[in-house]
């Protein structure tokens, strides 16, 4: 009986985690295992060793025919539930048995100061011709610790994905490759400095253009969370992951239009699983990720040693494929990987150097940085004309051509020109002066300066009064006659306002506390940029359902008949005081601003726009709720995806300057947004990662009213200032004269 | 007229006495308003008297629009009288009242008036575009340092031509108002610090940079002119002028005599008579200009050697339009100005012009307040045990105070300002109104206690003293 202990303890941790996996589901499958497993375990203590040895094989068949027979039922929430399960591989096994040796550096255990994320120096060894290369790595990832507390489930906080960050500068300093395991089921959602968005937005800008080889393995891949180190040149993922988001019990949450925490039904949960397209396949499908690791049935545990190979295989197989890539000197090798498949060649006997050349390095960072621009490409509605998009494509090209010529050719040249010129102006200056002293010194004295006359002083004076008479745009709130009461007028003693005058005059602004109530895109759009200069481009983008997510056609046709947009996001250029901008708008009201594939899409296209023209490149975020969920990782992609174009844009020497209003939260603040180097809100606004439902929901922490507040984000260190609506045009003029790169078309 | 108009008096004390008593003159129906300290105030008795309990509101505040609003629409209110303070001078307050769904009569000029001339660098704009003398200085915001010192240099150099001995220019925040931003400068040397710290304290306050500089004009007498017109705007006309030279430290008011000078009794450095038609033609000129469409008073300093400046417009029925009335007669009859207002208001013609207007004698408005004089006019808090006068033809006493006894003492609300009573003398001339006016003032009985039980302390002493010096430089 005592042999046979530890297999029958096996197999009932196996049948426990079946009714994990599985709860409420297939319980006559469930429950036969289970009463074979007790009669095997009467069986035993009686039965002679060969009948014992004949009766275990026989269970574990069966064991493995019930698994393989399950398997193929699985849904994707059955998958979610099985990256959860704390006997799922985390990384420290992946540590232990993928490579040949390793030395965790980010802290250890949970002396570190995020258990959730270990960073660890490893190498893997190869042999040639007998000769073994210790081929180092960094290795990072979430860890889930097989359920234990203090590592939050493999939610990163702030700092713990700012240790990421730092690891990745040092590896790019040894010029190493990185692999990087993402078992998060998201961000742990904690404002402290410098934000959770904050800091998860420049993880994806310096992966964006970071120069050393960067894999990513997915098991779970829980949104925000998860991009906060996958903005990889390679992207694989276990068979029974997930890469979500959101979860889907969130995504029930939205869809049921629930509040104060109360828990969608299983079924609502389930079918929000489905929709959200979340498994391996479909991110495969959608060309998210690049590969699949396929898994043991019904997903890794520990004990499956010889998954632990084929994960080896597949980081070496996909380090050697993104070096070989960058480094286009070894065809051959290239080759060979291209044909030989998984087992059919042993990457440990393969040798391929792991460091680059600088040329090739730079290569890496725009191969990567391509191959996020494209994601989810074919996503995107373009209605265009295809003679429009040839007249763009053109269009495109002459700007190039133009500037190259114009600021890189002309202007610079000019410039020493001009300077040469106003040198010899001054030397003949001083000369005239000398050769005319004594003439000069014949007149005498200096001619005075006639002083103001009187009549200065006395009569009406030139001049060109700027027409303070009013905004251009004027809210259709301000309409209505009615009082307004200021929120804060309990505190601060506020007075009420009438409509007419809050909403016209006062800009939204309450005359005695400064509180902002918030007000339309149009505001900023039509007061604070030049009358008549605005141009709108990409208008024929349009917000789609790509997941065919149910219901949401309605949905998205409703939000575009409300506010008679096609997409939550509008780009433009127009003129500030005569200087050139790019400008894109989120509009808070589209679909509470969230962001799919076609916002994304326009502001990539803005971003290079502003790039190919030198324009500066604003974005008013007139409120952002976050990713649209409905779009699954179609929306999650535009975070590495907008954020590789910004970077692209501030590299080329531009500035990027992102101004926040009402709310926003979520993804694009902890991407595109949040890595601006110039942040600015305006007052009242709140800035964040998630909202206060979420945060109470997660980490059960009550936070105070004005824990968002655009104030706490200046404090924090999270954006650069607050502006009163009223100076945004006066601001941003200021902003363009200050801040910004070299490449400016008006330096 | 209309006399289905029922008026909201959205003001209190004295002023509303008035309003009231106007009201009733053109038989008008009216409803006012009071808060919790206000209670025991004459409008409110004098309210329940002629209009009883259904035309008293209790509100929490006298500066809260949507309290008032409220209170017009319940009463069925078809125009509104602002009185003096308050929304008196509130474009804002003016446009809501007239353009808001139930719209009222908003008795005063039209918003787009009180706006425009509200604005001091427009209303001296205006002026200068109609050859109106304005103080010397610049008219438009200036945000460029080297301008701003060319100014006040050429401001020092102005004074120095015309003999001042020591020049002063101020600097001021065009954005300003009230007394804040503002700061002289002596010394040409010491501009451009004051003038950045004003620009700084500009910027900061009013998100303005924008900075007035103009001289600073000393020694010399505080003159107005009171205007009327009706709606159409096209004829106003005036009923003389004012002198309102004598003030507290603190630059508020306690004395005014009409007219603003008397050359028949008093030699002055210039032609009087002549100085005191310029500025009424000016004033009219500019209310032509504008469309002036109520009541509304011109203020003007008039330096020793009889130069006039404008300063500013005030578009509101003042303090003191009882002393203009009481030298004015229309059609030799006695005028009420405030009745006037709320009857050309209401959109009836004014049916007079400037000659049915004859002027007689002089008057003398005395503002009775409880304050110390001796201590920078302090106010005086407590309650008031007796408050009478002996009643006179040449007399007229406009209170709020209700009849007072050492067994119902009235207190003095702290909310508001101090004002007790106005008293409007009369006399043919100079000498006579001041002799009237000493009188007056020497059987007034006025008297009081504070929770210490010191005695009332008032400024019948100082108005006795100043009423010698009226109309002298």
């Amino acid at each position: 009986m005592m042999e046979w202990e530890k297999q029958l303890h096996q197999l009932s941790d196996r049948l426990c985690y079946l009714k994990d996996i599985f709860p409420g589901k297939h319980e006559e499958d469930i429950a036969l295992l289970e009463t074979r497993l007790g009669e095997t375990r009467r069986k035993l203590e009686s039965c002679t060793a060969e009948e014992a040895q004949a009766e275990m094989t026989s269970l574990e068949d069966l064991f493995f025919f019930m698994e393989c027979k399950l398997e193929d039922k699985l849904t994707p929430m059955d998958k979610v539930r099985i990256v959860r399960h704390p006997h799922r591989i985390c990384l420290r096994d992946i540590l232990e048995n993928v490579y040949d040796n390793y030395t965790e550096i980010g802290g250890q255990g949970e002396h570190t100061n995020d258990p959730a994320m270990v960073i660890a120096r490893a190498y893997i060894t190869r042999k040639r011709h007998g000769k073994v290369y210790h081929q180092p790595v960094l290795v990072m990832g979430h860890e889930k610790g097989h359920g234990e507390e203090f590592r939050n489930g493999g939610s990163a906080k702030p700092w713990g994905n700012a240790k990421a960050k730092h690891y990745m500068g040092v590896a790019e300093t040894e010029g190493i490759p990185i692999h990087a395991y993402v078992f998060t089921p998201g961000g742990y959602p904690l404002e402290d400095y410098p934000g959770a968005a904050q800091q998860i937005a420049r993880n994806i800008y310096e992966m964006a253009g970071l120069t050393v080889p960067l894999i990513a393995v997915f098991s779970e891949g829980g949104s925000g969370g998860a991009e906060a180190i996958s903005l990889a040149d390679k992207r694989l993922m276990f068979s029974h992951g997930y890469y979500s988001v959101i979860s889907p019990e969130g995504a029930a949450a939205i869809e049921g239009h629930l509040r104060g925490g109360a828990r969608a039904s299983a079924d609502l949960v389930e079918r929000c699983a489905k929709d959200l397209h979340l498994t391996a396949e479909d991110n495969l499908k959608f060309g998210y990720i690049d590969k699949i690791i396929q898994e043991p049935v019904l997903g890794a545990r520990p004990y499956h040693y010889e998954f632990f190979r084929t994960i080896r295989q597949e980081v070496i197989r996909a380090t050697d494929e993104v070096v070989l890539a960058a480094r286009g000197l070894a065809p051959l090798r290239a080759a060979t990987l291209r044909r030989f498949r998984d087992r059919e060649l042993n990457l440990d006997e393969f040798s391929v150097r792991w460091d680059l050349s600088r040329k090739a390095r730079q290569r890496l960072v725009e191969m990567r940085q391509n191959k996020f621009i494209k994601a989810s490409h074919r996503e995107c509605q373009n209605r265009r004309s295809v003679m429009g998009r040839l007249g763009d494509a053109w269009s495109e090209q002459w700007w190039e051509i133009y500037n190259r010529l114009i600021y890189d050719f002309y202007h610079r040249n000019r410039r020493t020109f001009s300077n040469l010129l106003e040198e010899i102006g001054s030397e003949w200056e001083m000369l005239k002066l000398r050769a005319m002293k004594p003439w000069n010194k014949l007149r005498h004295g200096k001619v005075e300066e006639p002083a103001g006359n009187t009549e200065e002083l006395t009569t009406l004076s030139e001049w060109e009064e700027d027409n303070h008479s009013g905004w251009a745009w004027v809210s259709p709130k301000a309409k209505e006659d009615r009082a307004v009461s200021c929120p804060y007028s309990a505190q601060r003693g506020c007075m009420d306002m009438w409509a007419p005058d809050l909403y016209n005059e006062f800009a939204g602004v309450c005359s005695s506390c400064g509180h902002h109530f918030p007000m339309e895109y149009q505001w900023v759009m039509n007061n604070c940029f030049d009358e008549n200069s605005l141009y709108e481009f990409n208008t024929e983008v349009e917000a789609g359902n790509p997941l065919n997510f149910p219901g949401f056609d309605e949905k998205i046709a409703a939000a575009k008949k409300k506010t008679g947009l096609k997409s939550g996001c509008i780009t433009f250029e127009a003129r500030l005081d005569g200087v050139q901008v790019v400008v894109a708008i989120l509009v808070g009201s589209f679909r509470g601003g969230s962001v799919g594939v076609a916002e994304g899409s326009k502001f990539v296209a803005a971003a290079d726009r502003a790039r190919r023209k030198r324009y500066p490149f604003i974005v008013y975020c007139h409120g952002t709720a976050g990713i649209r969920i409905q779009e699954g990782t179609h929306g999650v992609i535009q975070m590495p995806r907008c954020t590789v174009a910004v970077r692209r844009y501030i590299e080329s020497g531009g500035l990027y300057l992102v101004l926040y209003d009402t709310k926003s939260y979520g993804g694009p603040v902890a991407s595109f947004l949040g890595c601006a180097f110039y942040q600015f809100a305006i007052r009242s606004s709140d800035i964040g990662f998630a909202g206060p439902g979420v945060i109470k929901n997660t980490t059960g922490l009550d936070i105070p009213p004005d824990h968002h507040n655009c104030y706490k984000a200046l404090s924090r260190g999270h954006i650069q200032g607050v502006w009163d609506r009223r100076d945004v045009r006066a601001n941003l003029r200021q902003a363009l004269e200050t801040m910004g790169g070299r490449n400016l078309y008006y330096r | 007229m209309n006399k289905q108009h029922k008026v909201l008096i959205a003001n209190r004390g004295e002023i509303a006495v008035r309003i009231i008593q106007a009201c009733i003159k053109l038989g008008l129906d009216f409803v006012c308003v009071h808060t919790a300290e206000d209670a025991c105030s004459g409008h409110v008795a004098l309210a329940r008297e002629l209009g009883g309990e259904r035309s008293l509101y209790r509100i929490s505040s006298y500066h809260d629009a949507n309290e008032l609003l409220s209170v017009a629409d319940h009463a069925g209110a078809t125009a509104v009288h602002p009185g003096y303070g308050f929304f008196a001078e509130d474009f804002r307050f003016a446009r809501r009242v007239t353009e808001r769904e139930r719209p009222l009569i908003f008795l005063g000029p039209s918003w787009r008036v009180i706006r425009d001339l509200g604005d001091k660098i427009n209303t001296k704009r205006l002026a200068r575009s109609l050859g109106v003398p304005t103080v010397p200085g610049s008219d438009r915001p200036i945000y460029d340092e080297l301008e701003a010192e060319k100014i006040a240099r050429s401001l020092f150099d102005f004074q120095m031509q015309q003999g001042i001995a020591r020049p002063l220019v101020l600097v001021k925040a065009s954005a300003g108002g009230g007394g804040m931003g503002i700061e002289e400068v002596y010394d040409i040397d010491m501009f451009r610090q004051v003038y950045r710290r004003i620009r700084n304290y500009a910027m900061r306050q009013f998100k303005d940079e924008g900075v007035l500089i103009e001289q600073r004009i000393k020694d010399f007498n505080h003159l107005e002119v009171h205007v009327l017109s009706d709606r159409t705007g096209r004829h106003p006309v005036h009923f003389g002028t004012r002198n309102c030279s004598i003030q507290s430290t603190g630059r508020q008011k306690r004395l005014e005599v009409a007219p603003g000078f008397d050359p028949s009794s008093i030699k002055y450095d210039f032609d009087a008579a002549a100085l005191l038609d310029e500025i009424v033609m000016h004033s009219l000129n500019m209310a032509r200009k504008v469309g002036y469409d109520s009541v509304g008073t011109w203020e003007w300093i008039v330096t020793r050697d009889g130069h006039p400046f404008l300063m500013e417009v005030n578009t509101r029925i003042q303090v003191e339009n009882g002393v203009s009335a009481a030298i004015s007669r229309v059609k030799g009859k006695e005028v009420d100005l405030i009745a006037e207002q709320i009857r050309t208001g209401l959109g009836e013609p004014l049916g007079y012009t400037q000659d049915d207007i004859t002027f007689h004698g002089v008057g003398v408005e005395y503002r009775i307040i409880a304050e110390d004089p001796d201590n920078g006019f302090a106010p005086w808090v407590g309650d008031i045990d007796r408050f009478s006068w002996d009643e006179r033809e040449w007399c007229r006493v406009h209170t709020h105070v209700p009849p007072a006894s050492p067994e119902k003492p009235y207190t003095i609300p702290t909310e508001f300002d101090p004002n007790l009573a106005l008293a409007i003398i009369w006399g043919k001339d100079l000498a006579e109104v001041s002799a009237h006016g000493l009188a007056f003032l020497d059987t007034l009985r006025l008297e009081g206690h504070d929770g210490k039980g010191e005695p009332l302390k008032s400024n019948v002493e100082f108005l006795k003293k100043k009423t010698e010096r009226m109309l002298r430089f």
